[in-house]
């Protein structure tokens, strides 16, 4: 490519010159082989270029449109919703602090001649030593790398008259997180709604006379659940009660995708929600669970 | 809100074809992992920029989002073909016509091939120009770079595919020959 031209009939092509200078690349390419000849072959790798066929089906094209706009409906809900949960949650635990005064009033003892402590020590499972028979321990016994710290003994001694003491609970022990009874009620009926609400919306016929209506029923239901599945889920995972949590969080998407349908719902969109809601299973899972926790209830 | 969305379904199915051409080539193929980046693009959209863009921006956020997309993936995994590409590869449904499909998968190959010699800026450049039919300037707006650099690495482009280009046709003819 000796010719000072070549670069112009690229720019040539691309429709990048001027009026001008395209009249004079013309009038070159009609005295130049070379040039003419790079002009047919730039424009021959354009038309493979462009003959590229993306592998791109329409089915996908349309599944992808629909997940990303309801992940951002999603994101949307989510992002309105957050002030309310949060005082839901703030407020259970006010109440549950108010609860929690009132049990410890009332186990406190009322007798005013109660007068001693006795504080035991507290014994966790590493600190009980095994029953297990030791050899009576001799002066060349090595010594342990990190010994047991020892215990505190509990101060015994008699009350002096009219002494008193505030009753003092032993302290605390690091038990696992446990969800109160209260918050298994209500998880146990937020799933027997939620499994009735996907039942009807399993069987929501389209295309029939009142189905705007029936739609339009569910999506408010699933809204009011949204909020408690929310809470619930929140509270499950603080709890570490790791099943119940991952359920919940598989009900929400479904409960959004309800809860932000049109009006007038497209059946593509309808059929994806129940499609998803028959591959997670999560009808039968709500069921057996709803179950298992009210028994666990009685 | 809904017209908003209606904007976006309008955008969306006039360029997520297009973008998923355009990674594809710039990918050197992996058709799922194209698909999945302009998924990502148009997501980022939806989320970070949408609403807050001209509309006119839109296709050049797009394209810059999703350069940037296929460059970290590069980076990741330069030199592994993912298996999952492959799997999905291998399960694509056969052709309707064996011969014809045949033919198409060889071009497709030879396409790709010629544009995966090139340096990553070349190929953009490139590719925004011929199938996505952008000006130097809207170029240079999707890579920030000027626009006699957008001029130069097309140049350079097309002569370096031209010449690998007239190459193989030597061989096949040598060889057919």
């Amino acid at each position: 490519m000796s010719c000072s031209f070549t670069e112009k009939v690229s720019l040539l092509i691309d429709g990048e010159l001027g009026p001008q200078e395209v009249r004079e690349v013309e009038r070159h390419l009609l005295s130049c082989v070379e040039c003419e000849q790079l002009r047919a072959d730039f424009l021959n790798l354009r038309s493979e270029i462009v003959g590229f066929e993306s592998s791109l089906e329409p089915l996908v094209q349309n599944r992808e449109l629909k997940k990303i706009l309801s992940r951002g409906e999603r994101r949307a809900v989510v992002r309105w919703g957050w002030s309310t949960p949060a005082i839901a949650f703030a407020s259970l635990l006010i109440v549950g602090a108010i609860i929690g005064f009132i049990r410890y009033q009332i186990s406190t003892p009322q007798d005013p001649k109660h007068t001693a402590v006795v504080q035991t020590p507290i014994q966790t499972p590493e600190q009980t030593p095994e029953p297990t028979p030791e050899p009576t321990p001799t002066p060349e016994t090595p010594k342990r790398a990190n010994p047991p710290a020892q215990q505190k003994k509990p101060i015994i001694r008699d009350p002096k008259p009219g002494e008193q003491f505030a009753a003092v609970r032993p302290a605390p022990t690091p038990e696992e997180p446990m969800r109160s009874a209260d918050s298994e009620t209500l998880t146990a009926i937020h799933f027997e709604k939620a499994e009735t609400l996907l039942r009807a919306f399993r069987n929501v016929r389209l295309n029939e006379p009142g189905t705007r209506a029936e739609v339009a029923y569910e999506r408010k239901r699933a809204r009011q659940l949204v909020y408690q599945n929310m809470i619930l889920r929140r509270e499950a995972d603080i709890a570490g009660d790791v099943q119940i949590a991952s359920l919940l969080e598989n009900l929400e998407p479904i409960l959004l995708d309800i809860a932000n349908l049109p009006d007038k719902p497209a059946s593509d969109d309808v059929r994806v929600i129940r499609e998803r809601v028959e591959r997670k299973n999560i009808v039968a899972l709500l069921q057996v669970n709803s179950t298992v926790l009210a028994r666990a209830l009685d | 809100m809904a017209s908003e969305d209606e904007e976006f379904t309008m955008l969306f199915q006039d360029f997520y074809p297009s973008l998923c051409r355009f990674l594809e080539c710039l990918l050197g193929g992996r058709a799922p992992l194209a698909q999945d980046l302009a998924q990502e693009s148009f997501l980022q959209l939806h989320r970070t920029a949408w609403g807050t863009l001209p509309l006119g921006e839109a296709r050049f956020w797009l394209y810059r989002v999703a350069r940037n997309l296929a460059i970290n993936e590069f980076r990741k995994s330069n030199t592994r073909y993912r298996l999952f590409d492959r799997v999905v590869e291998a399960m694509r449904p056969a052709a309707r016509n064996p011969e014809q499909e045949y033919e198409t998968r060889e071009r497709k190959q030879l396409v790709l091939e010629m544009l995966q010699s090139l340096p990553e800026d070349q190929r953009t450049a490139l590719l925004l120009r011929e199938q996505e039919q952008l000006s130097y300037r809207e170029i240079g707006e999707v890579m920030k770079v000027s626009e006699s650099k957008v001029k130069v690495d097309i140049f350079r482009a097309r002569a370096s595919l031209r010449e690998r280009w007239n190459k193989r046709a030597k061989t096949v003819g040598a060889s057919v020959g």
